[in-house]
């Protein structure tokens, strides 16, 4: 679905690239959690993918970026727009109506999509984001969870082939968040849709993605399955990407021999891996 | 100043209304008091506003509002009182005098202002930003990048107000005393406007990036899915803000 | 010392944001507010330095009722970080900045001057830099640093850590840690549960508005009635350990059951298993 080969950029005002030689293929379908060190140039290279470079921000790009056999740089942002719904970090600056209705609205109208079927396309949207009670809301007097979820389906609403979100729970609480990313999930696996989520919060990542993909200044430097790319948590840690609580107690007692398998990326693994413990089952020989 | 020039949903008359038709009768309701200086005529001006505050419930925020505007008005009042010296004298200045007829003109300022301020801003409170813009663009056949600018500005007020306020009160925080005399005031606003400059440069760039990336390219005229027509109700209402106006000009013209 | 006195609150005489919340915060306490967006912590903070007025019940600071002093006169006795550093960050450079909020409360001097660079110096500033172009990390740190610079008995911060990436956090943590080690008085407001089980020594979880339960950190963060009242989810070592006791896998009162951090775990499970290793063995 998604192909970036040896992609750099640098901004126009920085001194150094912040995308050096990235090369990803993401399949149709999946759900990509990317995450790294604040600087590393994962928000960039979620840009990328959605056209916003080099179409917005003006600097030096080199390789290829394809979606769906387009050209990111070819292609104007309009018609990758047709194919990549972007969901922006500030969601208040995002917002052009007062209205939850019409913020949905909004992108239907612009793309031409027939009269007859945008109702249809409204009530799907909302419903996808489990909010069409909040349907004649004013914007303004919705949670910051709520919010979130308006802009999400405003974008649903275009039904993209690929959703890139930056920070979708930045602001969130911890239930509101895991809200979004079931939301989302589900989403993703009913419709097919590819998604691609740039969090700080690996534990979130971890338990979600089937694909995470770590940068660090401005290189991939893991992407994998959470469980592949959890394994190397100690590298993890020195490029500032901290690891699941679960995941680090899991590898510590493998450390010593206590668990054998592969690394957790959940609570629920980490029970399981305990629970093998102390039954006796799981200790290695 | 929560919710200022925010939309506040209902389903009133005021509501229902065209957004042209409430835009054009709020215009014509201004020029009607710019036209007149007839106090009764901006007595019946300021009764009508109170009735449409009442008709659409939106009582507190009219008198919020209107005591904004007096204030505004009562210092243009005072500079008009000091400085146009007219009618019989009342009190000598050493530049002039205060005459009855200055007293007459401040008053005639601050009851203007109010009457005409009204409607004009409880437009906003009864209409969404988005219908007054597709309303706009499909019956005057604005284009829409001069609308989405307009309500993009609109939109960004209360923004804008709600990051003064925060960075005003990071500042009482850090111990800045806010209370004093005006000068005092701006004197400590200014460096504020630093942040206040670096966030909207910021909120302005994502605000573009976003509706570019949900097509705002490709909008025309016929995109907007809900259609505006004028009702009976409409047509009653701009006529009677054109009678209005036809009695301030005759009132104007004959008196 | 903070005493919140039945307190209620609202914003423009809308809908009770705080209904009849009360509690105590000791000198030298570290307590952690925790509950959804919207459950009145932000509100709560707010209520402590003074920028809002209870509308009903008291709020005082060492004995004073806040309700008679100005927000600027209380920021002396409680240092405020907003959760976003770009509202409070306003001068032209790191070192105006920090000698700012001496500046404001009219203690400018050789002696502010000597602190902000003893401050400068620990936290590896360049006191030249322009704030605006630093990054958001040392932005929210440099917001910390212009705030305890003036060392305040008590320090209120507003989801200190949203925004930044684990080593920021980190850092900022760490300062904060520091500060309540020598004594000053910490409150806050977090969203995330590891920050609040690794630092804070007290919780309070708020919901609609009202105190659920206040008490020892993790005493809260293990109340299951509590977690999902106030919609909270625990930190994933206490997690774990809950739900080992509840499937069985261990005994509600052995260590695995009441381990809540890592290093804890760990031991715990190593011991448990050493245990049972000897009881097999016979």
């Amino acid at each position: 679905m998604i192909e970036i080969s040896q992609l750099s950029f640098r901004y126009r005002e920085g001194a150094d690239p912040i995308l050096k030689g990235i090369d990803l293929s993401i399949p149709d379908g999946a759900f990509v959690g990317v995450t790294g060190a604040a600087g590393s140039g994962k928000s960039t290279l979620t840009y990328a993918i959605n056209g916003i470079i080099p179409h917005c921000y003006p600097g030096d790009f080199y390789g290829s970026v394809r979606v769906d056999g387009v050209d990111t740089c070819e292609a104007s942002l309009t018609d990758i727009s047709r194919l990549v719904g972007s969901v922006c970090q500030d969601i208040d600056s995002q917002m052009v109506s007062s209205v939850v209705e019409d913020e949905v609205l909004y992108g239907l109208e612009n793309f031409g999509v027939p009269k007859t079927e945008i109702p249809a396309r409204v009530d799907e949207a909302l419903a996808a984001m489990g909010i069409a009670e909040l349907r004649d809301r004013s914007i303004a007097e919705l949670s910051g969870g709520q919010k979130q979820k308006v802009a999400v389906a405003s974008v649903l609403a275009l039904k993209p082939r690929v959703l890139v979100l930056d920070e979708p729970t930045a602001e969130l609480d911890p239930a509101s968040s895991v809200a979004v990313f079931d939301l989302l999930k589900r989403y993703s696996v009913e419709h097919g849709t590819t998604v691609i989520v740039v969090e700080q919060k690996i534990a979130l990542l971890s338990e979600y993605v089937d694909t995470l993909v770590i940068v660090d200044e401005g290189e991939i430097r893991f992407c994998g399955t959470p469980h592949e790319v959890l394994e190397h948590s100690d590298k993890l840690l020195e490029i500032g990407v901290n690891c699941p609580r679960s995941t680090s107690l899991v590898n510590r007692l493998r450390a010593r021999g206590l668990v054998c398998g592969p690394a957790v990326c959940t609570v629920e693994g980490a029970v399981c891996a305990c629970e093998g413990l102390l039954s006796g089952k799981g200790a290695c020989a | 100043m929560k919710g200022f020039l925010e939309y506040v949903p209902g389903e009133s008359f005021l509501h229902t209304m065209n957004p042209v038709a409430k835009l054009a009768a709020a215009f014509l309701l201004v020029i009607s008091c710019f036209t007149t200086s007839n106090f009764i005529l901006l007595a019946v001006v300021i009764a009508l506003d109170a009735v449409m505050a009442v008709q659409c419930k939106m009582v507190p925020q009219t008198i919020g509002l209107a005591k904004a505007v007096a204030a505004f008005s009562v210092i243009l009042a005072l500079i008009a009182l000091l400085f146009t010296p007219q009618g019989d004298v009342l009190a000598p200045l050493p530049w002039g005098y205060i005459g009855t007829a200055s007293v007459l003109n401040a008053v005639l300022i601050v009851v203007r202002l109010v009457a005409c301020a009204v409607p004009l801003f409880l437009v906003f409170y009864v209409t969404k930003l988005t219908d007054m813009a597709n309303a706009l663009v499909k019956v005057l056949h604005v284009p829409y990048k001069y609308a989405f600018t307009f309500m993009s500005t609109v939109h960004f007020i209360p923004m804008f107000m709600n990051d003064m306020a925060g960075i005003m009160e990071a500042q009482m925080a850090r111990g800045v005393e806010f209370d004093g005399g005006l000068v005092k005031k701006v004197r400590l606003m200014v460096p504020l406007c630093v942040p206040l400059l670096v966030s909207s440069v910021r909120k302005t760039n994502s605000a573009a990036i976003a509706a570019e990336v949900r097509g705002f390219n490709l909008r025309t005229r016929e995109s907007g899915f809900k259609e505006y027509p004028f009702s009976g109700t409409d047509f009653a209402a701009m006529g009677i803000a054109a009678a209005l106006l036809v009695v301030a000009i005759l009132l104007r013209v004959l008196l | 010392m903070i005493e919140f006195c039945q307190v209620s609150a609202s914003y423009d005489g809308e809908l009770a944001i705080l209904r009849d919340v009360s509690f105590m915060v000791s000198d030298g306490d570290f307590v952690a507010f925790v509950g959804t967006n919207g459950a009145g912590k932000s509100t709560t903070m707010r209520l402590i330095n003074g920028l809002l007025k209870p509308t009903s019940g008291e709020v005082l600071i060492d004995g004073v009722p806040t309700s008679q002093l100005k927000t600027s006169e209380l920021a002396s006795k409680v240092g405020f970080l907003f959760q976003n550093p770009d509202r409070q960050i306003c001068c032209k450079t790191v070192r105006e900045e920090l000698l700012f909020g001496f500046a404001a409360q009219g203690r400018a001097g050789a002696e502010a001057e000597a602190k902000v660079d003893a401050m400068i110096e620990r936290f590896g500033f360049d006191g030249d830099a322009e704030p605006f172009l630093l990054n958001r990390g040392t932005r929210q740190l440099l917001a910390l640093a212009s705030i305890i610079v003036l060392e305040p008995p008590i320090v209120v911060l507003d989801e200190p850590t949203t925004g930044l990436d684990f080593r920021e956090c980190a850092k900022v943590m760490e300062v904060v840690s520091d500060l309540n080690a020598r004594g000053t008085t910490v409150v806050m407001v977090c969203h995330d549960m590891e920050v609040v089980g690794d630092y804070a020594t007290r919780v309070i979880a708020m919901t609609a508005g009202q105190v659920v339960a206040d008490g020892a950190t993790f005493d809260v963060l293990r109340d299951a009635d509590v977690l999902s009242r106030a919609h909270l989810l625990p930190p994933q070592i206490v997690e774990l350990s809950m739900r080992l006791a509840q499937e069985g896998a261990v005994s509600p009162t052995s260590p695995v059951a009441c381990a809540n951090t890592l290093d804890g775990m760990e031991r715990a499970l190593a011991g448990e298993v050493g245990v049972r290793g000897k009881g097999d063995a016979k």
